[in-house]
């Protein structure tokens, strides 16, 4: 089995527009000013809407006195939770299946306690901002302030502050079990054990939380807003007490996600002011909001204890991971099984002890952020290697070869990893490409060189029964459209669809019109979250686009008296392979054929459905068993040159390598790549919301740094091409994948410049400074 | 709140307004002008989502009062280049892929005209400088910096 | 919400019959890049704005008998891409570069980055080395004249009093024996509050430091001048040793503070490590 895995195709098939690194088709509109996001919206009548929030993280609101603000003029409507139909429901994360247990509490409006700073405590809706922000002023809110909890081992412990209702802070926990801890501790002839801090850190997407609600004119709520998830009409429909299919949800372009807006953000309180006013209402987060009361990337609190013979071989590797939570449970038990899977990384370990366990706190609530829980176990085991190397005089790279996993080899879970593993030839390739070594440019300056590999998975976890759907049809004149549910966040969710429409039906690009993101008229897709996008949409797309193809094929076949495996179809034409130009017997046009299938009534059109594998929950006692479809393998590479006086690091070369799978535009591809090594490096190097009893100190993109354009060099992307994905054409995602590992090798470069390591990000100019000792 | 009279050419078109002493010039772009495209991103100046041309300097429209604007001329991503005739840099952007999400790209491309023309031939160093106050959180800046270079040396032929 | 009134006044005698007419009531707007965030978040609720953004008047950089003169109305990036300051005073040029982004140098303004006071104004401490003094204008049109080292008198608190407007700066052009050398530590390499910074300019007589100029910046409530480095370096040969002793001198002379940005044990370290190596890189170069 393992020779028939390891096969590659020797030929790459020649398509015309996979692979071609073609102009997105929503580039136009975004350059010429055309595209409207959520806020460029302005209907008649139209309210703005302002939200009041909780001025302490821990809290019991005695009150809420909306006398006088009610009474201001040009003010339509002020709720509180006693307005608020059914105030709290769950959170949802599957949007087809149901998965018992660890549905979180989803509170719309604060009552009884607040849990966080910046708790959503009362809505309104004026006639203008102005109006709306003076009549939040107007809104008084008695509060006792509660002790509260603020940091996760302490909210663990019996006795600890309640941050919610139930009786432990403790939201869940995991295990895996392979083989015999023990047992692999006696094996080892090198042990490192060390605690790895990493911080909370947020999305700072460019748009900030914003949406349009209105009532159409059937009393169908309908939400325009910037979201990663359109199907949240079902829990915003429970808040209100309606039925689902009298509330709509349409994603317009989103300026950036990155999870987010994977959430639900404005879009139930829009609701709630559109059905109370009857009027259409905006409202839009200022970034302070945004920074402050919106979800966050979970820090974690991780102790591992790595052990190996003195070949390099790693024998055994114990993990007990720590998730602060923050006030809400969202989606912190999903974040927190990701880590807990992807906890011994791309390696093959023989005895293997994960504990995790996610805890409620009184800081802002954390919940889906690009890698959904990669990243942070990334940077500890990542920089337990390199420990472990520098013990037995290993490279970094000889260590990590000595352990890679490979095609057909099994993760700590059991999984046998059947698809493409590359890792390997992804770390030489990256390795090799850093290039000899840059000179320091003075007695002060220290020259570092670091590694880090990662798997992420794409396509979310089996057990939510994940699908997709997508409408691809043929109109009379030969034009093409794909509807399709996708939320487009700007990796190409949209346009990867055109191409792989165009590339089936032999098409132009140009030809394509895509709708997307209305949870009323297009088919629903899911989550843009997870990765998932080019795998489920592009399989719905690519199978409906098949179904027409061969219907259209069938009808050539017979003009042409032929078999319909004889043909295909390039620019427009359906010919007998292979094209001889000058045949006209061989040779149709599109639009001919299209003509004929309209007039015998063939159909044209066709709703494709793909069903992701489909599992049960994995026992979370052993945490064995298979969660998801397939990951992504890849390596960052990176060379800094440290200041060892200031502290200051230079980032000289940043370099990526991925197994992509099959890129479907090489440009997309290497976008995702070289943004999520900028999303990564400010993770590792300048981001930090940093909190004091649950209070934002750092509200604004003035105190939350992330990377500008002089803070990072070029990005050298090297993309492998395996074949091997589960998305269409053989590709994998790389959304997620793209931002796991650069912070572990930016922190990996630093330790080898200044032979000191730093266990907490982002690794600072200070740190530095500390960890040589010099303060 | 007493307002003021403002007549400000936006790209190309003298528009008027009454504005009172704390309306910037984001807010009258958006609110008033119809100017979606000018972003808001933060409102104070940290992420250059809001840059639009004030009388040949690129500035962050949300740091500026509409007042301050009153008869000057003001350049958006539309004053940049149309369909009809696009600015070399709005080729090139798309060329390049420099186009994830899009939120940055009318505050980008109007501070790359401003570097391009008042710097014709940067390096990849003073491309990168000139775009130091607009943050882009998608593309990690690769593809904007070729496509300016590109659209720098598109423009001297 | 109180009412916001706004004047533009044509010029500099429109400007001081303005702020006697409206005396007490006034706040000079030039930039805004400061006013408009503290405006917009309620810190700063101005009853009336004299806008001074265009003042033809107040905004230049010029070089007169052997002194130099900059408006107050000057951009930064002007300074920064000022020929002037490039060649007289790079150690003001360079501070102005390192300031905010290009899109907030096109609109700030020296003026402000002064009057503002900020313990991190950045462009303080390379003008607190050059010995430079403020212009006032007061209401009705009297002129007066403060050293800027006089001019900073607490956290975010000048010399100015109600009415009065910072017109501009100057400083001696400095002679060709002086070596100057500026450095600021940021968290990134473009907009990055000061975490702290050091200017020096050094008038030498071969190896002996004839005058010393040493300012510091975000270690202290205001941009300061360290007196006690001076003296130790002036009149004397400057050698490892004394560099050492400068260093610990100046740790006892600034009082910073532990924040966000850093804690006052690194900012202390840092100040004394960049103390030396800007002292070190002056000697190697005419300022």
């Amino acid at each position: 089995m393992l020779d028939k895995l390891k096969e590659k195709p020797t030929t790459r098939p020649d398509y015309r527009i996979i692979g071609k690194p073609v102009a997105r088709h929503d580039a136009w509109g975004k350059v010429f000013a055309d595209t409207k996001y959520a806020n460029d919206y302005t209907l008649p009548g139209m309210l703005y809407a302002k939200v009041l929030r909780s001025q302490y993280a821990a809290a019991k609101v005695l009150s809420v006195d909306t006398a006088e603000a009610v009474k201001l003029a040009g003010v339509e409507a002020v709720m509180t939770a006693k307005d608020v139909p059914h105030n709290e429901t769950v959170t949802r994360f599957g949007q087809t299946h149901k998965v018992g247990g660890f549905e979180g509490l989803y509170r719309v409006l604060a009552e009884k306690k607040i849990r966080f700073r910046g708790e959503a405590i009362a809505l309104v809706a004026a006639k203008s901002l102005a109006i709306a922000e003076k009549a939040l002023g107007l809104i008084k809110v008695e509060y006792e302030p509660l002790a509260g909890v603020f940091d996760p081992v302490e909210a663990m412990k019996p006795g600890a502050y309640r941050v919610g209702e139930d009786e432990s802070n403790v939201i869940c926990s995991y295990k895996v079990r392979k083989g015999d801890i023990a047992e692999g501790f006696d094996l080892a002839e090198v042990i490192v054990e060390n605690t790895y801090r990493v911080p909370m850190v947020d999305h700072a997407y460019l748009e900030p939380e914003s949406g349009v609600a209105w009532l159409d004119d059937d009393g169908v709520i309908t939400i325009r807003a910037a979201t990663q998830v359109i199907e949240h009409f079902r829990g915003i429909a429970d808040v209100l007490g309606l039925p689902h299919n009298k509330v709509r949800v349409i994603a317009p372009m989103v300026g950036g996600g990155f999870g987010g807006k994977e959430d639900i953000t404005v879009e139930t309180y829009l609701a709630l002011l559109a059905w109370k006013t009857g009027k259409p209402v905006s409202l839009t987060y200022t970034r302070e909001e945004s920074i402050i009361a919106h979800s966050k990337r979970h820090p974690y609190v991780m102790k591992y204890k790595t052990g190996a013979t003195k070949d390099g071989k790693l024998v055994a590797m114990e993990a007990e991971l720590i998730s602060d939570a923050g006030g809400y449970v969202f989606l912190s038990p999903w974040v927190l099984l990701y880590s807990t899977v992807k906890a011994t990384g791309p390696y093959d370990i023989t005895h293997v002890k994960v504990d995790s366990h996610a805890v409620l706190t009184n800081n802002t609530f954390s919940s889906a952020n690009r890698g959904f829980g990669a990243p942070q176990p990334c940077f500890a085991y990542e920089s337990q290697l390199d420990e472990i190397a520098k013990q037995l005089n290993l490279s970094p790279l000889e260590i990590r070869k000595k352990n890679y996993l490979h095609t057909g080899d099994s993760l700590a879970t059991g999984r046998v990893l059947e698809h493409a593993v590359e890792t390997e030839q992804t770390a030489e390739k990256a390795m090799e490409a850093l290039g000899p070594p840059s000179q320091a440019r003075s007695p002060s300056e220290k020259i570092g060189r670091g590694m880090a590999s990662s798997m992420m998975s794409y396509g979310r976890m089996t057990f939510l029964h994940d699908t997709s759907r997508s409408y691809v049809s043929l109109d009379l004149d030969g034009s093409v459209t794909v509807k399709c549910g996708v939320q487009d966040i700007g990796g190409g969710q949209a346009s990867s669809l055109a191409q792989i429409a165009a590339e089936v039906l032999g098409v132009p690009l140009e030809d394509i019109t895509v709708y997307i993101g209305d949870s009323a008229l297009t088919p629903l897709a899911g989550t843009t979250t997870a990765t998932r996008q080019l795998y489920m949409s592009g399989n719905a797309t690519y199978k409906a686009a098949m179904a027409v193809r061969d219907n259209l094929l069938s009808k050539a076949a017979d003009i042409l008296d032929t078999a319909p495996e004889n043909l295909d179809i390039k620019d427009r034409k359906i010919f007998i392979k292979p094209i001889i130009k000058s045949d006209a017997d061989r040779v149709l046009a599109l639009d001919d054929v299209v003509r004929a299938c309209a007039a015998d009534g063939v159909q044209l059109y066709n709703v494709a459905q793909f069903n992701a594998p489909a599992r049960e929950l994995i026992d979370f006692q052993t945490g064995q068993g298979q969660v998801f479809a397939d990951f992504t393998f890849g390596t960052h590479a990176m060379e800094v040159a440290v200041d060892v006086d200031t502290g200051k690091v230079n980032v000289l070369k940043i370099i990526a390598c991925f197994d992509v799978g099959q890129a479907i535009n090489p440009l997309s591809a290497e976008g995702q790549i070289e943004g999520g090594a900028l999303y990564g490096l400010g993770y590792g190097m300048t981001e930090e919301v940093i909190l004091d009893k649950g209070n934002t100190l750092t509200p604004s993109l003035a105190e939350y740094l992330i990377p500008t354009s002089v803070d990072a060099p070029d990005v050298k992307t090297i993309m492998v091409e395996s074949g091997g994905g589960v998305g269409p054409f053989g590709a994998k995602g790389l959304g997620e994948p793209a931002c796991v590992s650069v912070a572990a090798a930016f922190a990996n470069a630093v330790a080898d410049a200044i032979g000191a390591r730093i266990y907490d990000l982002p690794v600072t100019a200070e740190k530095i400074i500390r960890a040589l000792g010099k303060i | 709140m007493k307002t003021y009279p403002v007549e400000i050419n936006v790209n190309g078109e003298w528009q008027k307004a009454d504005v009172t002493a704390r309306d910037t010039l984001l807010d009258l772009l958006r609110d008033r002008f119809g100017a979606f495209e000018v972003k808001n991103g933060c409102a104070q100046g940290d992420c250059g989502a809001c840059t639009v041309i004030l009388d040949h300097k690129a500035v962050n429209a949300c740091l500026t009062l509409a007042l301050q604007a009153n008869g000057k001329n003001v350049t958006t991503l539309k004053g940049v280049g149309t369909p009809d005739q696009p600015h070399p840099l709005q080729q090139s952007f798309v060329e390049h892929g420099a186009i994830q999400c899009g939120f940055c790209t009318p505050g980008m491309v109007v501070s790359a005209k401003a570097l391009l023309d008042n710097n014709p031939a940067p390096t990849r160093n003073e491309i990168r400088e000139g775009i130091s106050g607009n943050l882009c959180r998608c593309t990690g800046y690769n593809k904007i910096v070729e496509a300016i270079e590109d659209a720098s040396l598109k423009r001297e032929e | 919400m109180s009412t916001t009134e706004y004047i533009k006044p044509g010029d500099l005698s429109d400007l001081h019959h303005i702020m006697k007419e409206y005396k007490g009531r006034t706040t000079v707007i030039a930039g805004g890049t400061n006013l408009i965030p503290e405006m917009r978040n309620g810190e700063k609720a101005p009853e009336l704005l004299i806008d001074i953004s265009d003042m033809a008047e107040l905004s230049f950089i010029r070089e007169n008998n052997g002194s130099i003169a900059i408006g107050a109305a000057t951009t930064i990036a002007e300074m920064a891409a000022s020929s002037v300051l490039l060649d007289n005073s790079p150690i003001l040029a360079s501070a102005a570069k390192q300031l905010g982004n290009p899109l907030t140098r096109n609109r700030a303004t020296l003026g402000g980055n002064l009057a503002n006071a900020s313990p991190c104004a950045d462009t303080a401490p390379p003008l607190l080395a050059l010995d430079a003094s403020v212009e006032i204008l007061s209401p009705g049109g009297k002129t007066r004249q403060v050293p800027l080292s006089k001019f900073f008198h607490g956290y975010k608190f000048t010399d100015l009093v109600k009415g009065e407007i910072l017109t501009g700066v100057t400083f001696p052009k400095p002679n060709d024996s002086t070596k100057g050398s500026h450095t600021k530590i940021g968290l990134r390499n473009a907009a990055s509050i000061c975490v702290a910074s050091i200017a020096v300019a050094l008038d030498m007589d071969g190896k002996r430091c004839r005058k010393a100029r040493v300012a510091a910046g975000s270690v202290a409530p205001i941009p300061m001048r360290a007196y006690r480095v001076e003296k130790l370096l002036e009149g004397k040969e400057i050698d490892a040793a004394l560099l050492e002793e400068c260093m610990a001198v100046v740790k006892e002379e600034i009082s910073p503070i532990s924040d966000i940005r850093g804690s006052l044990e690194y900012r202390s370290y840092v100040t004394a490590m960049i103390l030396k190596r800007n002292i070190k890189h002056a000697l190697q170069q005419e300022i």
